[in-house]
């Protein structure tokens, strides 16, 4: 008896059936590029485009995670830049972001429902679209070809959807704690970093996520137009070292990809940690 | 010391007015509870007085001094919250401990501080524990300590128990009382519940729509309570309301009829209330079984029996409202069976057209509290 799932979540055996060929089906094609992809970077050059195609790689090795460092030598420089881009945009935006979501969340102001509406809306603009006013300004203030290039628009175009998490999540923190510090005599920004910050952290962690592996993907753009100098160029823009002028060393790119996105694999796995649910337990009756 | 003056407060939400001009005087050491049905302001008088709601006009003075314009730490308040607002990341000692490390106490004394006021609440135990692990009552209580280490002039209660299951209210109302008795300090507690208000309370504030309906010790509004909306509201079950007629006003009292019988009730009448429509109140616990001053036959529509007592509800023809009445726990009564019961003139109350009562002459002593519970009997 005890083994058996809660009355609600019991199921026949063909709505089972039927549930986990939706899961798989969707799995696949989400999954399928994946392992193409690491396939492919198992794969010797010569193997890619045999005839018949044969997906399961005869003598398969890791050769390519070796020769990649060999034929683009600058490609520990592009992962660390990606990663210290993304780092600082998500540290930037964290530091912005918690004051201004907490003003969202709490105090009410003149204006605020616009400028909400207004960061939605700057969302809606892919930075594709403000690329040419973007340059010019980057031109303007002489940041071309500088980490800040990459950094700057980085943060600006994450910010708006920052805010609008964390401020849903603080909205949720009971407003009687504020209350409580307030009539203790705290000021605002005691309260902020003694009571709001601790309790808001699985929410800042969720914005830290979802901020650094914005900026991981959206430096390419940035990266592409704003940066013309191999040094500051990021993972998605130092992939293309590997397109050469009469092919494309394609396992070798396939297994760069994979090594690029490790480190951003690895701060998510850490930050995950602080996604601890049921956080506000006991701060009010509910 | 913690003396609280509230001068034509009021408080307005744009134009609608939430409280009326509010007159009040707590004095030093006084436990006062605001009770009143929701929406009557009680808790916006509570926020005013903490200074979390700002004061529309009028003056709150606290020791004399104007306390309109300062934060709630400068006027030396302390709040418990309904929903205990702890910081769930905090141990006990940290929660506890907050309102001094906000002041940048010296750790040993601060040290010293929490730990006397978790003596005083029984949490010493429970110190290194987060409020999470706690039940309702120790939340409250870690709540209530957060209050207490301050050592404010004036402590705040808003609804703090009506989070709490039956059995812990009626500890944590004992603890509360004794709390009181020990630190002597000026208590302000909100709440509906008026068994919390007749139980703690040195003097009631019954509020209705924004305006002090009537000020006094718990008996005092029990015996001589001020209008119809204070005899509803205190007691329970609700008084009954008849409607009768003056008939003539007296030294003794005012006579008056209700369907052909009279009676003298003695209350202090006015000439001009002859041949005027009163409604006479009756306690459905002053309500016996026979005949007396006025009787009556009713047909009980539902019985409730308590053990010590038996509730019979009977609906009186010449209105819908319930006709309550509180009686012996064995009293032979059954439903839809008639029964004759009476009313003793002395237990009535008389309110004028406009409800307002005509004063009873009930002595408020302590022979008063025998007469009381042998009412109830």
């Amino acid at each position: 008896m005890s083994a058996q799932p809660a009355m609600i979540n019991r199921y026949r055996w063909y709505e089972l059936v039927g549930i986990y060929a939706g899961i798989a089906v969707f799995l696949t094609f989400i999954l399928a590029p994946f392992v193409e992809g690491f396939l492919v970077s198992l794969k010797p050059l010569s193997q890619l485009f045999s005839s018949p195609y044969r997906f399961i790689p005869v003598n398969g090795s890791f050769e390519a995670y070796r020769t990649m460092w060999v034929s683009v030598p600058g490609f520990a420089r592009y992962i660390f830049n990606s990663f210290f881009i993304s780092t600082i945009v998500t540290a930037v935006v964290l530091v912005l972001v918690v004051p201004a979501a907490y003003a969202f969340a709490r105090f009410q102001f003149k204006g605020s429902g616009h400028l909400l509406a207004a960061f939605l809306a700057v969302n809606m603009f892919s930075g594709a679209v403000l690329l040419i006013p973007l340059f010019r300004l980057m031109r303007t203030l002489g940041l071309l070809n500088t980490y800040f290039a990459i950094m700057v628009p980085g943060v600006a175009f994450l910010i708006p959807s920052a805010i609008w998490l964390l401020r849903t999540y603080m909205m949720r923190i009971p407003r009687e704690l504020d209350e409580a510090a307030f009539v203790d005599g705290a000021s605002h920004f005691y309260t902020l970093r003694r009571v709001i910050l601790p309790i808001a952290m699985p929410g800042i962690t969720v914005v830290a996520i979802t901020t650094f592996i914005g900026s991981y993907a959206q430096q390419f753009i940035f990266a592409l137009t704003f940066n013309s100098k191999t040094e500051y160029a990021p993972l998605p823009v130092g992939l293309f070292a590997y397109f050469g002028r009469q092919e494309v060393i394609w396992n070798e790119l396939m297994a760069a990809s994979f090594v690029g996105i490790a480190p951003a694999m690895i701060v998510i796995f850490l930050l995950q940690r602080y996604l601890v649910s049921g956080l506000t337990a006991g701060a009010v009756k509910q | 010391m913690g003396q609280l003056n509230l001068n034509r407060v009021q408080k307005f939400y744009g134009t609608f007015e939430v409280l009326k001009g509010i007159d009040l005087e707590v004095r030093d050491g006084e436990f006062v509870v605001f009770v009143g049905p929701s929406g009557c302001g009680k808790s916006t008088l509570l926020r005013m007085i903490a200074g979390l709601d700002e004061t529309s006009a009028g003056d709150i003075t606290i020791d004399a001094k104007r306390v309109n314009d300062l934060p709630p730490v400068k006027r030396g308040i302390a709040m418990v919250f309904q929903s205990y607002a702890l910081y769930p990341h905090m141990s006990v000692f940290e929660n506890i401990a907050f309102p001094l490390r906000v002041e940048k106490m010296a750790e040993d004394k601060l040290k010293a501080k929490v730990e006397n006021a978790a003596r005083i609440l029984h949490l010493e135990q429970r110190l290194q524990q987060k409020p999470g692990m706690l039940s309702g009552g120790q939340r409250q209580r870690v709540a209530i300590g957060r209050a207490i280490v301050r050592e404010p002039k004036i402590f705040l209660f808003d609804e703090p128990l009506s989070n709490l299951d039956a059995a812990l209210r009626a500890d944590m109302r004992i603890e509360l009382a004794k709390l009181h008795k020990q630190l002597k300090a000026t208590m302000i507690y909100v709440t509906h519940d008026q068994v919390e208000a007749m139980t703690m309370a040195d003097r009631i504030v019954v509020l209705n729509a924004g305006e002090i309906s009537q000020t006094g010790a718990p008996l005092e509004l029990y015996h001589k309570p001020a209008n119809t909306f204070v005899a509803g509201f205190i007691g329970n079950p609700r008084m009954n309301m008849l409607p009768v007629t003056c008939k003539s006003v007296s030294d003794a009292g005012v006579e008056v009829e209700y369907k052909g019988q009279t009676t003298v009730v003695p209350v202090t009448g006015r000439a001009d209330l002859v041949g005027q429509p009163l409604t006479l109140g009756i306690r459905p616990e002053h309500i016996q079984i026979g005949t007396s001053d006025l009787s009556m036959s009713v047909v009980p529509t539902v019985i409730e029996r308590l053990g010590a007592q038996t509730v019979a509800y009977a609906s009186l023809d010449c209105q819908g409202e319930n006709f309550c009445a509180m009686l012996p726990g064995s009293a032979a009564i059954r439903v839809d069976e008639k029964v004759p019961v009476g009313i003793a003139a002395a237990d009535c109350h008389l309110f004028d057209a406009s409800g307002n009562a005509l004063e009873r002459r009930v002595e408020l002593t302590d022979v008063d509290m025998a007469l009381l519970t042998a009412g109830k009997g």
